[in-house]
């Protein structure tokens, strides 16, 4: 069965909701709070509920028409070479320093969207990181740690 | 109200605070030109560079950036038929055919005059408005606020246009979800953190704002290749900027008339520069006579000043409810609102007794703005759009690095980047199931807020919800919440009763 663009969102919101209504049953309160009319549960309680509540409305009352939208075709190899070279760049910041990691940052994202030139490359991305970087460690004084493996 | 005024002209007359706006105007204009980057992305890119500064400061460099993304708006609009931002959407419609014809320095000229004039007129509303709603607003209790803030939050869902009203809903209850992770301000317990260190304050606003507009509105730019296959118009030929005088006569009107309803419009909760503009085309549209009616949408000018003022005076507009109630109506105002509360600035009613300087310099700064724009902007427009030759493949990831850099330079943590893109990645595949993303900032925002003072108003009222029929002002707010909210049904039945094929556009709100 395939389902139209509102429905797959409404269900996700469903599934959502129900997980954020078990997980705010979790939540610990300090004792005698439960005298109290509105407890650090009451709202995450209510938000679950109306979560639920219009997740289910849009379900049933939700364009079932399957659009054929594309989403298939949209141009998904570079979007997601760019969102693994995010986490790759949150992950290197700490191990190579502000300098290297952002280097490598602007070149492979240079090179993902198309640039080739090599010269291009490095002629727009040295520059700019040093830049970038000079400006916040010397102008505005901000400490970088330099990264884990050269002792930061 | 002599004072304050006064007040804000030494604020925002200072040297710095001016170069803030031409340089916020500037950057604006920069960002807005590019197809996809709206004004919030343009704002929460400013956000990092703010916290540096001095508030006053910072919200007028604010500000400056969102006139300017909207003036930015408007001249890719024109110029490249890519509105720059939602707000913006109208513009094309005779802003294009008009720079098609080999008219464009006119049409960006007459964008400006009709921005500056929908700028000011409701510039001097907003002088006046906003001081006596403030002192009306110092009345109001608890109960009144949290009531209000469900008016906001129903009213940014209900105006979300055709078919999105549900689903603006659902992301409004989403990010009141997301406001309530971390410590429990009241009681100190701590909510969905999963034992983390990293949740124990919540989600960082600035953050989710990065991560849902500037990084997932450039994703999305590549996702989609939004500006390929655009006809481009060679910049650098924009053509005489004059306009004669019949053809101001028969703008005048129109700019009048479009400032108004943009300022009103503007003053709702909910509905934004997006909707004004549509409003401000449609009304000018009905009120044109014989051939001017068939020359919207294929170049005439009434037909672009009208959405032109209704934006910028609606921009100021919903500047009302953020100063005075401290309640944003739009995405922009919400991301203004997460800022000033990091500055500790508290909008609201006492904004303008607390800090006159931050009240009055910000409208002050807005006229300010639309000056820069008019005598700066306009004539280095030629120069600005070359700056949007700047080939995409350089350009994202540039932009990327700004969004992330942006959040990394105020926590210093690189566990913010991989939840940035986390919640990037979240953000692109519900912006691909068409749900709206302003109203779960705006939960995300007022759901601190709106908690606190229902549970003040349940202490107040010993324990019971009666205040919401007991007190007027309450019950009248929650009132027009419900009619509000119910109105979409009625609109729907009426229509399938008299079988009424409906052509009004899907909005999008900024």
């Amino acid at each position: 069965m395939t389902l139209s663009k509102e429905r797959i969102g409404a269900l996700f919101f469903l599934v959502v909701s129900i997980v954020y209504g078990y997980l705010a049953s979790e939540i610990k309160l300090y004792p005698g709070d439960e005298l109290d009319p509105m407890t650090a549960q009451t709202l995450p309680f209510v938000l679950s509920g109306m979560g639920i509540v219009l997740s289910l409305v849009l379900i049933i009352s939700g364009d079932h028409r399957v659009s054929d939208s594309g989403i298939v075709r949209l141009n998904w190899k570079p979007v997601i070479a760019l969102m693994l070279l995010t986490l790759f760049y949150g992950f290197s910041l700490d191990w190579l320093g502000f300098l290297i990691s952002t280097t490598v940052f602007l070149i492979a994202g240079f090179r993902i969207l198309g640039e080739k030139r090599i010269k291009v490359l490095l002629l727009v991305a040295v520059p700019f990181v040093f830049i970038f970087w000079f400006g916040l460690t010397q102008l505005l004084d901000i400490y970088l740690a330099p990264g884990r493996i050269f002792g930061g | 109200m002599l004072d304050g005024i006064i007040t804000g002209l030494q604020t925002a007359l200072l040297p710095t605070n001016l170069m803030m706006v031409v340089l916020g105007c500037f950057v604006g204009t920069f960002i807005g030109m590019l197809p996809g980057l709206g004004p919030v992305s343009a704002i929460a890119l400013m956000i990092p560079i703010t916290y540096g500064i001095d508030p006053a400061s910072g919200i007028i460099l604010m500000a400056g950036v969102y006139y300017g993304a909207i003036f930015g708006g408007s001249t890719s609009s024109i110029l490249i038929n890519a509105p720059g931002c939602s707000g913006t959407v109208v513009t094309a419609f005779d802003g294009y055919p008009l720079a098609a014809k080999g008219q464009a320095g006119k049409a960006l000229a007459l964008a400006a005059y009709a921005s500056f004039s929908g700028g000011t007129i409701s510039a001097i509303f907003l002088l006046l408005a906003a001081p006596t709603l403030a002192k009306v607003s110092l009345s109001f209790q608890s109960a009144d606020y949290f009531a209000l803030m469900v008016l906001g939050l129903s009213a940014v869902a209900a105006f979300s246009g055709k078919g999105q009203v549900l689903k603006a809903l659902i992301m409004t209850v989403f990010g009141l979800m997301l406001s309530t992770v971390g410590t429990d301000r009241a009681t100190g317990v701590e909510r969905f953190t999963f034992g983390s260190i990293d949740l124990l304050d919540g989600i960082s606003f600035l953050l989710l704002a990065m991560a849902t507009f500037a990084l997932a509105e450039a994703m999305m730019s590549v996702l989609e290749r939004v500006d390929e296959g655009a006809e481009t118009q060679d910049m650098t030929k924009l053509g005489s900027m004059k306009l004669s005088k019949e053809e101001i006569k028969e703008v005048a009107p129109t700019v009048a008339r479009s400032s108004v309803l943009g300022f009103l419009v503007g003053v709702l909760p909910g509905a934004g520069a997006t909707i004004a503009a549509f409003l401000a085309y449609g009304v000018d549209r009905n009120l044109a006579k014989g051939g001017k009616k068939d020359e919207f949408g294929t170049g005439s000018l009434r037909g672009l000043a009208a959405p032109e003022s209704a934006n910028n005076a609606a921009s100021s507009g919903s500047f009302v409810p953020l100063l005075t109630l401290g309640i944003p109506g739009s995405g922009t105002t919400a991301i203004m609102l997460g800022a000033l509360i990091s500055y500790g600035i508290q909008p609201g009613p006492r904004l303008f007794v607390d800090h006159p300087e931050v009240f009055w310099s910000v409208i002050i700064s807005m006229y300010v703005g639309n000056v820069v724009l008019l005598i700066l902007n306009l004539p280095l427009i030629p120069y600005i759009s070359r700056l949007l030759i700047i080939p995409k493949p350089i350009l994202v990831p540039m932009i990327l690095l700004f969004s992330i850099t942006g959040v990394y330079l105020v926590s210093f943590n690189s566990m913010d980047i991989l939840i940035m893109a986390g919640i990037c990645a979240l953000a692109i595949f519900l912006r691909l199931l068409t749900f709206p993303m302003a109203p779960l900032l705006l939960g995300f925002i007022l759901g601190g807020m709106m908690e606190d003072n229902l549970r003040r108003a349940l202490l107040i009222n010993d324990d019971s919800l009666s205040f919401l029929w007991e007190r007027p002002i309450t019950l009248t707010i929650m009132l027009i919440t419900l009619l509000i909210l119910v109105a979409p049904l009625f609109q729907k039945a009426i229509k399938r009763f008299f079988h009424i094929e409906s052509g009004a556009e899907s909005l999008t709100i900024d």
